[in-house]
């Protein structure tokens, strides 16, 4: 109890150490941590019942990667840039699928394109989330990162492999697309 | 610089109103993980350990354990043959005796009294049968009580009850014992009817089963169904044919190359105990279907039955984990599992799934396990 009230006040990075040595209690820590802003990371970007699987294979990919992790990366860049490729490689897959299994023609695509806004829009019911859930995707990588997770906009730049001054346009841009929507509404 | 100073540089006007835009982001509730996300997460990590540790032999003593694991296998093999019969299978312990003890009056099993979840009182109810039907004999009485309290809590679409996640694996788990004690009990055979209609109607046009709406199924829940449908078929009825072979379908497309079991369609997640759960179905249920068994026996390969290092146990894992490799003949591997289920229930070690299933479930797998 007491060791694991130790791990509990380690900062990130230390016991991303730990896990390189071979420390599955620290690793347990970071999942507690972090899972919950990963698992609304995914919910936002539109995903509707996948997203503990998401989050359980950034975790993965995470441990795998674990080496991997050196300290000039701030952690939750790191995680960031792993959510992100896990996400990026989910609909890869799923576009793949779909152009492969014919049984799918005819099914509605899943979560990727978030029906729930479509159809909402379509009904003029949208709320803020959903609108957010439906900008293109560089806009809201911006929103996610700059807006719900604070992050500098130096790490921004650095998980979506973009300049600083990039991220300020799509912040803009974005923030005027969802504020055009509000006064629509 | 971030957000806030970034405002600082904007129009006054669109600074205020992309602030307050960001107060209503931020606001916004969020999502909470689900109670044994992180368990499953940790287990995931756990067998990706397990898996690489298999395949990874330090270069330096490669030669020395290559020398070592065959002077062990030989020796192991002149051995074989004497220690085989002596081999002490693990005991069935005193689990089933507590099961019909903790029967209630009406022939259900409370899964609040032990710990589990009420919503679960059909599919518990169901196992703790099945385990005192696979014991050796002695508890028809408490079976009987059983079969007509399921028939009873059959509702008028057939189901079983509950709501959601459960309302599913209540149904499947017990169509799936009612199918099993059908023989000996033939006045079951109008509730199995109505059942099998319910698991027809819930079928997607692609041929799984799940409880979330827009899905066209889930692993996890669909091996169940198809395990019923089997056991159906098996018994006679006819009903269960075409489901069944539509179930098969849809979870033979769940099947990757690497032997594990997908739970969605296009979903990454994967666990072992899913794996092994569809590999057995599909073994069982799918021995008159060209590769189905095939596909299955590869499935059970790509499980370890090495101990989870994880302090939680997970009895569900273990018991199809026990099945998967029974239904391919890997007798030492099923024995080597069977003994830490044994460990485990004698240690009341905390089960992944205590909040659902409770004392009930953990003992009724365990007996269910039990060779």
């Amino acid at each position: 109890m007491t060791w694991h009230a130790q791990l509990t006040e380690l900062d990130d990075a230390t016991l991303m150490f730990r896990v390189r040595d071979g420390d599955r209690d620290a690793f347990a820590v970071l999942v507690k941590r972090h899972q919950k802003m990963l698992l609304n990371f995914f919910a936002r970007s539109g995903v509707q019942y996948d997203c503990e699987d998401l989050v359980q294979q950034t975790f993965l990919r995470l441990y795998r990667y674990r080496e991997r992790y050196v300290v000039t990366a701030k952690f939750t860049t790191f995680l960031f840039l792993l959510a992100r490729q896990v996400w990026i490689d989910e609909l890869r897959r799923r576009k793949r699928h779909e152009r492969l299994v014919d049984g799918l023609a005819a099914e509605p695509p899943p979560e990727q394109v978030a029906p729930a806004v479509a159809d909402a829009t379509a009904s003029g019911g949208m709320d803020l989330e959903q609108a957010v859930a439906a900008l293109p995707e560089g806009l809201r990588d911006v929103v996610e990162l700059g807006v719900y997770q604070d992050l500098p906009y130096a790490e921004v730049a650095e998980i979506l492999g973009i300049p600083v001054g990039t991220v300020k346009s799509r912040m803009f841009n974005a923030l005027a697309k969802l504020r055009a929507f509000l006064e629509e509404k | 610089m971030n957000f806030a100073t970034h405002m600082n540089e904007l129009a006054p006007a669109d600074a205020a109103a992309f602030r307050a835009l960001a107060g209503h982001l931020r606001a916004a509730p969020e999502r909470e993980p689900s109670a044994g996300l992180t368990d499953r997460i940790m287990a995931a990590v756990d067998a990706e350990r397990a898996r690489r540790s298999r395949f990874r032999a330090p270069a330096p003593w490669w030669g020395i354990a290559a020398a070592a694991g065959l002077i062990a296998a030989i020796t192991l093999f002149e051995l074989s043959g004497r220690s085989h019969s002596a081999q002490k299978p693990v005991p069935q312990d005193s689990g089933t005796a507590w099961l019909a003890e903790s029967q209630e009056a009406d022939g259900t099993w409370s899964p609040s009294k032990h710990g589990g979840s009420e919503a679960y009182r059909p599919a518990l109810t169901a196992l703790s049968a099945l385990a005192l039907d696979r014991a050796s004999e002695g508890f028809a009485p408490q079976i009987q009580r059983a079969c007509d309290a399921l028939a009873a809590l059959q509702g008028a679409d057939g189901a079983f009850g509950g709501e959601g996640r459960a309302r599913l694996y209540n149904h499947a788990i017990t169509t799936f014992a009612l199918a099993t004690l059908c023989p000996h009990h033939p006045a079951l055979k109008p509730t199995l009817d109505r059942a099998l209609a319910f698991v027809s109607v819930r079928q997607t046009p692609q041929g799984g089963w799940d409880y979330e709406p827009g899905s066209e199924g889930n692993a996890a829940v669909t091996a169940w169904q198809v395990r019923a449908l089997a056991c159906a078929e098996a018994q006679g009825f006819d009903a269960a044919k075409i489901p069944l072979r539509k179930g098969l379908r849809w979870l033979r497309s769940v099947a990757r190359d690497d032997g594990s079991i997908a739970y969605h369609r296009d979903s990454t997640a994967c666990s072992d105990g899913l794996t092994a759960l569809a590999a057995y179905t599909l073994i069982t249920a799918g021995k008159d279907f060209p590769g189905l068994q095939e596909l299955g026996r590869h499935a059970a390969e790509a499980l370890s039955a090495a101990p989870e290092k994880s302090a939680v146990a997970d009895c569900y894992r273990d018991y199809a984990k026990v099945l998967a490799f029974d239904s391919v003949g890997a007798n030492a591997q099923a024995e080597t599992v069977r003994k830490q289920m044994h460990v485990q229930q004698q240690a009341a070690q905390p089960d992944q799934w205590a909040k659902v299933g409770g004392r009930l479930y953990t003992t009724a797998l365990t007996a269910l396990a039990a060779r």
